[in-house]
């Protein structure tokens, strides 16, 4: 019955990729040049994400290699039958030199150098505790980036929450938290605002997102607590307790050393955005200098030295820290493999969808900023926020706006922009897939023995904590 | 039904090895699927191999276990863990009752053994009598002449004063929640407690693991009472005793005294020389404060007649009567084995 149901709201959810641009694409000529219906190897792909760890769990680990090259090939070929061979490399490169090699970079960079740091300690998880660290781990997120503080802060939370049974809702609202909503205060917390930023946003425009993220971080820490608390005394009920027999709390951390290299990384994130806007780094037409790599496609050079940057800063991480602390932090390869595995179909296999939402975009009629946030956060959970946030800052630019945000785009107002903003980094919380570092976290913890839920498992999840806030967030700051 | 009982125990202690080991060679120290004493993990195991509602939770913490063990850098320890997770695979599927096939989850329990107080102690296992009561019912002194005819050790407020040594902690700073021995404190507010300056609240964050005050106490208690229990026959008040015992498969009689209010109003207005009005309102505090701290740590309800082996209304026959009621009872079940 599970299965059965887990396969109907698969294919539902198959169904809204297509469904949303189909009722639009009889309208215009662009929708005609990139048809619906190669917006399905997407929904395929999602599909087998969803359903084939819950039906054949060994079988797709062992296979979704293969399954991402099938849906790729399925979305390439049609694509290069409708447009040319050249187009579809074209496409493929694009986005794997533009999107896609920042991304596995800098998650791969933060994975190292977070596995290197590790607490020892008899702190035990309890209620408080937890509430404390995902409260602090919030708060890091703004300043070294979603990714860094889910990667920074899952082991030490994981630890302390061995001695527990019921562990996986403390991984879900740290999902929420700490990888998303605690992201939206500056640029560096998650790339849409830092595309935003490269656009002329100004860097700390972002922390007039603050009673946004205050009243989100509270109700769901509030409800967090009531949760945990219920899972607790449950453990203690069934005579699970930690081990606390030695009076006093000894903690220590190992590998310190690596916030330097964490540091280099977020300065490299940062280049990234700065950069473009450099004269040094643009070309003739005033766009960001690249490398050409086939047809009109090039490496940008930003991209190129942000991620020498990482790379380099994860190599000294391995070179200075002792294979001890990574045995003790459970480190493996398995989660970033997995991610870069997955996420390399989910960004080719995407590039319909997101053409039509650029083609569509501004024929969407949104106009108010409820519009923009329920829209830019739909489109988040399931597609790349950063280009999603880009569609949507362009076409509430192009609405002839005369007050507001400055930017190469055009003039923006604030509450617009906000709704823009708070729907593509708190939505990326709606699913697995929504944000770089969910999957990361629903894989370490998988590897560290929590039962997370599934795909649809986390949907519920999210529809039934995050869905009230959202709404609560549309009706105080975006009506 | 003994045979299959025998053979998920089997498979269940199996499980539990392979996740130990995954878990060692991996050196991590983040976690693995079953923590805990081994025995109860076993059992629980066992018990969801045949429960149609739980048993896809087994089959996912032995996914769980193949996660990590994929994980396992050596090649040749990687395989030698996966094939002990395929062959006990296997034998699940030859199991004669295998996942999900009965509702009953506990053998023992349908036979009626797990609730039969004779017999409870064979094996040498010590006697051990946990007594939970209301205020005011005299079970107190019910307990220590229960003690005193038995020959055998009394604990109350002693458990907690070890658990502040082991914690090195103050008894100004710390309250016994789970006493009634100490009558100022019955009075007292938790208004000093909460006076506390930050630095007072580092040291006890520090001192209690991060835990609650209460918690950290709880938890030494536990461990506490499991260590005496192995030791000696005693007789331990309150302290959510039954419970803990029971989750750690020590053998115990449990007793809940208890007597009408009224009767019990007039008690505390003797004792603690207070008019009616206050008595009756100390009592109702007390009675909150007792079901919440023992419905907080075990999730069953104070005083319900199902948790106990025998309920005694106190009044009906006085300390004397109750502590010759309770040994008969003893004396009967469990001594005369």
């Amino acid at each position: 019955m599970k299965k059965f149901l887990a396969v109907v709201a698969a294919a539902l959810l198959a169904c809204v990729p297509v469904m949303a641009f189909s009722s639009n694409s009889g309208v215009d000529t662009a929708a005609a040049a990139m048809p619906a219906w190669l917006c399905i190897p997407f929904a395929g792909l999602l599909l087998c994400i969803a359903v084939f760890p819950l039906v054949k769990p060994v079988w797709w680990e062992e296979h979704r290699s293969w399954a991402v090259l099938l849906w790729s090939l399925l979305f390439l070929l049609p694509f290069a039958a409708l447009n040319g061979a050249g187009a579809a490399i074209e496409t493929a490169l694009d986005c794997i030199a533009n999107d896609y090699l920042s991304f596995i970079v800098l998650l791969f960079g933060l994975f190292c150098v977070a596995g290197n740091i590790t607490l020892e300690g008899d702190l035990a998880g309890s209620p408080r505790v937890n509430v404390a660290l995902l409260l602090f781990g919030t708060l890091l997120s703004s300043w070294v980036g979603t990714t860094g503080a889910s990667m920074l802060m899952v082991r030490p939370l994981l630890k302390m929450n061995a001695w527990r049974k019921r562990r996986r809702h403390i991984m879900v609202f740290f999902i929420f938290l700490i990888s998303n909503i605690g992201g939206c205060l500056t640029p560096i917390g998650d790339p849409p605002l830092l595309m935003g930023f490269a656009r002329g946003v100004p860097f700390f425009w972002s922390l007039r997102l603050l009673p946004v993220m205050l009243l989100n971080t509270a109700v769901l820490l509030a409800v967090f607590y009531r949760v945990d608390m219920r899972n607790y005394r449950r453990d203690i009920a069934e005579g699970r307790k930690p081990d606390i027999r030695r009076p006093g709390t000894e903690i220590k951390i190992t590998g310190l050393h690596n916030l330097l290299f964490l540091a280099m990384i977020v300065a490299a994130v940062i280049l990234s955005g700065v950069l473009p806007t450099l004269p040094a780094f643009q070309n003739d037409r005033g766009e960001a200098l690249g490398i050409p790599l086939f047809g009109e496609v090039e490496l940008p050079v930003p991209v190129l030295i942000e991620a020498a940057i990482i790379l380099l800063a994860a190599w000294l991480s391995f070179r200075t820290t002792g294979a001890e602390v990574r045995r003790a932090n459970h480190f493996t390869w398995g989660a970033i493999k997995e991610v870069a595995v997955l996420f390399i179909g989910i960004f080719i296999t995407m590039q319909p969808a997101l053409m039509l939402l650029r083609d569509n975009g501004a024929r969407l009629g949104l106009s108010q900023p409820f519009q923009m946030f329920w829209a830019t956060g739909a489109l988040s959970s399931f597609l790349d926020n950063t280009p999603t946030y880009l569609v949507f800052l362009t076409t509430a630019c192009a609405l002839g706006f005369r007050e507001g945000i400055a930017t190469t785009l055009g003039t923006v107002p604030p509450q617009m922009l906000m709704a823009i903003s708070c729907g593509a980094v708190f939505m990326g919380a709606c699913t697995y897939i929504g944000n770089a570092p969910n999957f990361m976290v629903k894989s370490i913890s998988d590897e560290n023995g929590i039962r997370m839920p599934s795909f649809f498992g986390y949907l519920l999840w999210s529809a039934g904590f995050l869905g009230p806030v959202f709404l609560l967030d549309a009706l105080i700051f975006f009506r | 039904m003994r045979h299959n009982q025998e053979l998920r125990r089997e498979l269940a202690a199996r499980i539990y090895d392979l996740d130990a080991e995954v878990y060692r060679v991996l050196g991590s120290g983040l976690g693995r699927v079953f923590s805990g004493k081994r025995e109860d993990r076993i059992d629980e195991m066992a018990r969801q191999m045949c429960s149609r509602t739980e048993n896809h939770i087994l089959r996912s913490e032995l996914a769980l276990i193949s996660n990590m063990a994929r994980t396992v850098p050596d090649r040749a320890e990687r395989s030698r863990l996966m094939r002990e997770y395929n062959e006990i695979l296997k034998q699940i599927e030859t199991l004669p009752t295998t996942f999900g096939t009965i509702d009953i989850l506990d053998e023992d329990l349908a036979k009626l053994n797990g609730a039969r107080l004779s017999g409870r102690f064979q094996g040498g296992k010590h006697l051990i009598i946990c007594i939970g009561r209301t205020y005011g019912c005299a079970g107190t002194d019910i307990g220590f002449a229960l003690a005193d005819k038995l020959k055998i050790n009394y604990y109350d407020t002693e458990i907690f004063m070890e658990v502040l040594e082991r914690l090195e902690a103050e008894q100004d700073s710390v309250q016994d929640r789970a006493s009634f021995a100490h009558h100022q404190d019955l009075n007292k507010s938790l208004g000093n407690i909460k006076g506390r300056t930050l630095r007072d609240r580092m040291r006890e964050f520090n001192r209690y693991h991060g835990l609650p005050t209460e918690d950290a106490v709880f938890f030494n208690q536990s461990d506490l009472l499991c260590d005496m229990a192995q030791r000696e026959d005693f007789i331990v008040m309150g302290r959510c005793s039954d419970v803990i015992l029971a989750n750690n498969h020590i053998p115990h009689v449990s007793i809940f005294i208890n007597a009408p209010f009224e009767l019990r109003a007039r008690r505390v207005m003797e004792t603690d020389e207070l008019d009616y009005k206050a008595a009756c309102r100390l009592l109702k505090r007390l009675d909150r404060q007792h079901r919440h701290y023992y419905e907080f740590y075990t999730g069953r309800r104070w005083g319900d007649s199902v948790n106990y082996d025998l309920c005694i209304n106190s009044a009906s026959y006085g300390i004397e009567g109750s502590v010759e009621l309770i040994e008969r009872v003893i004396n009967q079940h469990t001594r005369n084995k």
